[in-house]
């Protein structure tokens, strides 16, 4: 994909936040890496709107839109986060490429910051109908974090 | 493909079908069983969708076999082209991954009295016209718009709200299964966020593998059964393929949280945690199943304003109307779904719960629930292929019955990964390539063409092989694609 920079390899330092997707035969996987869970959450983010949006970097932050989820589950909070933009995306028509996020032990408080789609800027990539428990994990790697999930298409 | 090779346990039982037996992992109900013959088996074992069989088969209270038809593929929690049917007297469960996030997504087969000598010359601005009238892709609304009252009748009642507002005939009510609505939908269990994503999107395609074909029967196989659908070589027909968009996909995540906690709740034990279920005698269970039923109402909403949408492109091109045309419905079919129907289990019959994720209902001959018009022929079944090369109408068969719990497969099934598909169409052009063969496409990128090229799908011509010669379901005409429209 495009924007999917390289992940180090397993032991390796991480010096950078970084997502990639990955193959899932009717879907696709999303995964992210991560120093802390903030940046996780942030990374992972922005993965999904690779997935819906094909230029990215041509999302403008003229709106921002706050979040506030609540949970412990590492797992279960990162699938209601990507849930709760999808959904915004989809009922709203707003795309995001900027995210401010917070993970504590009650749950995630989070901004993000984007824009109305603009057919005639944006091009629209993905339908993402859903994302899925299916192989949904956040793991501790060396120095960091690491996510992974699959989105339904 | 992606994932690991299935080296798990399949033992083949006849030229069509194979078995992962019970023993296979402890915590196994029943043993697994695939349809499929020696041309698809290998691919099948390619990645991790037998293990997906065997997963389900730890559901409790499942019935006869794990069941998978031969376009198998990986999914989530269930493999795609799944069967399990549970019986609620013996603890059986609901699934709402056995039904999938689209929920009844499906098909729906459109006739014509034109033929393809009298479209071929206006096809360009036929497809032309349907891509701009009908709304395909992501983000896009329909011109269709439902107060919530509406959109709580329309969920109730199916086609049949639509029809009182004179958006479909009798016939087309006729022709959907479960004559378009299923009973003892709860519209009061679909949450609001789901209504709110409802409320645009009722005559929309959508993206992925959705899509609106224009076809010509290309070949008949069972004559006297084509003649009663309407279909003769040569004719014009519209294959139409969509679910229940956003609304669906959120009756399934509010399902999906719902029942986070419900198999400890139960004592049940499962290998992946998108199977969870709840037993179909429970609050969660019921909650879900009248949420579900609204969705599936939807759905055979949004494919009936698809149709009626095309009725008027059709008009608008052809300059007569679509009843001149003859444009009738033969069939609408539900490929994810969970239906209670009576089954044979050994010496017994029983009410069961049989949820087909990536299956088809395939009714024989003689069915009560198929419309009096098909009973001596049994139930259309539809295929859709790929876009390149065939969709397939068959006719429910008595081995549907005795071995799948009345079901067929559902299309071909993918042979490629969304990713490894893009990959290997670098530096083409599918659009061009198809328009090559005379079929016009018209989709929003090369990107989204390319991971839905006809390379992506398994044959279609060798799935409908082994489910005609299992007796799931039987050959009655093939069609391949002139026109395409896609998300």
């Amino acid at each position: 994909m495009r924007h999917a920079p390289k992940l180090p390899p397993a032991g390796r330092t991480i010096t950078r936040d970084v997502y990639e997707t990955f193959e899932h035969t009717a879907d696709l996987g999303l995964r992210a890496v991560a120093a802390d869970l903030d940046s996780l959450f942030a990374e992972a983010a922005r993965g999904l709107f690779s997935i819906i949006v094909e230029n990215l970097d041509q999302v403008e932050p003229q709106c921002n839109v706050s979040f506030n989820i609540e949970g412990s589950d590492p797992a279960y909070l990162l699938f209601d986060w990507l849930n709760e933009l999808l959904i915004t995306f989809d009922t709203r028509h707003l795309l995001f490429a900027e995210f401010d996020v917070h993970v504590t032990d009650q749950g995630v408080q989070a901004t993000a910051s984007g824009e109305q789609l603009d057919t005639n800027r944006h091009h629209l990539d993905h339908e993402i109908k859903a994302i899925t428990y299916h192989g949904l994990s956040v793991v501790r790697i060396d120095n960091g974090w690491q996510a992974e999930v699959i989105v339904d298409i | 493909m992606p994932g690991t090779k299935f080296q798990g346990k399949l033992e083949q039982i006849d030229a069509c079908c194979w078995r992962i037996p019970r023993d296979y992992k402890p915590g196994m109900r029943v043993d697994g069983l695939i349809y499929a013959d020696e041309r698809l088996i290998d691919h099948i074992k390619a990645d991790q969708a037998p293990e997906q069989v065997a997963n389900v088969a730890f559901l409790p209270g499942i019935q006869g076999a794990s069941l998978a038809m031969p376009d198998i593929h990986w999914g989530y929690g269930f493999c795609i082209g799944g069967v399990c049917a549970t019986d609620p007297d013996e603890g059986g469960v609901i699934s709402p991954g056995g039904v999938g996030y689209d929920i009844n997504c499906g098909v729906r087969l459109m006739r014509t009295n034109l033929s393809e000598e009298e479209v071929r010359p206006r096809l360009k601005a036929l497809v032309d016209q349907l891509y701009r009238d009908i709304p395909t892709g992501v983000g896009r609304s329909g011109k269709y718009h439902f107060s919530t009252d509406q959109l709580r009748e329309l969920l109730r009642d199916g086609v049949g709200y639509l029809r009182s507002r004179n958006l479909a005939t009798d016939d087309d009510l006729e022709c959907t299964e479960s004559n378009g609505c299923i009973e003892d939908a709860q519209p009061g269990y679909v949450s609001d966020r789901a209504l709110q994503r409802g409320t645009s999107q009722c005559g929309t395609v959508g993206a992925g593998n959705h899509f609106l074909e224009v076809q010509v029967v290309d070949r008949v196989v069972d004559p006297a059964k084509a003649e009663v659908m309407g279909l003769q070589a040569g004719g014009v027909c519209v294959l139409i393929h969509s679910g229940s968009r956003g609304l669906g996909y959120q009756v399934c995540d509010d399902a999906l949280r719902m029942l986070r906690d419900a198999p400890a709740e139960y004592g049940i034990d499962l290998p992946d945690r998108q199977l969870v279920c709840a037993p179909i005698n429970s609050p969660q269970g019921q909650r879900y199943l009248g949420a579900m039923r609204a969705a599936a109402n939807y759905a055979f909403c949004n494919r009936q304003l698809l149709m009626w949408q095309t009725r008027e492109v059709f008009e608008r091109i052809f300059a007569r109307p679509w009843r001149e045309m003859q444009m009738q419905l033969v069939y609408d079919i539900a490929h994810n779904i969970a239906k209670f129907e009576e089954h044979q289990v050994g010496e017994q019959r029983k009410i069961v719960c049989v949820h087909r994720k990536g299956a088809t209902r395939a009714f024989p001959p003689g069915s009560a629930d198929i419309p009096a018009r098909y009973r001596e022929i049994g139930q259309p079944v539809i295929i859709p292929g790929d876009m390149g090369r065939a969709s397939w109408i068959l006719a429910g068969a008595p081995g549907s019955m005795a071995k799948t719990f009345g079901t067929t497969c559902h299309g071909a099934g993918r042979a490629m990964s969304r990713t490894a598909s893009i990959k290997e169409a670098r530096g083409r052009r599918i659009d061009q390539e198809l328009a090559a063969k005379g079929i016009i496409v018209r989709g929003r990128s090369w990107k989204g063409l390319a991971e839905e090229q006809p390379k992506a799908y398994k044959d279609v011509d060798i799935v409908v092989d082994v489910v005609h010669n299992a007796g799931l379901s039987t050959k009655v005409a093939r069609l391949r694609p002139m026109g395409v429209i896609k998300g």
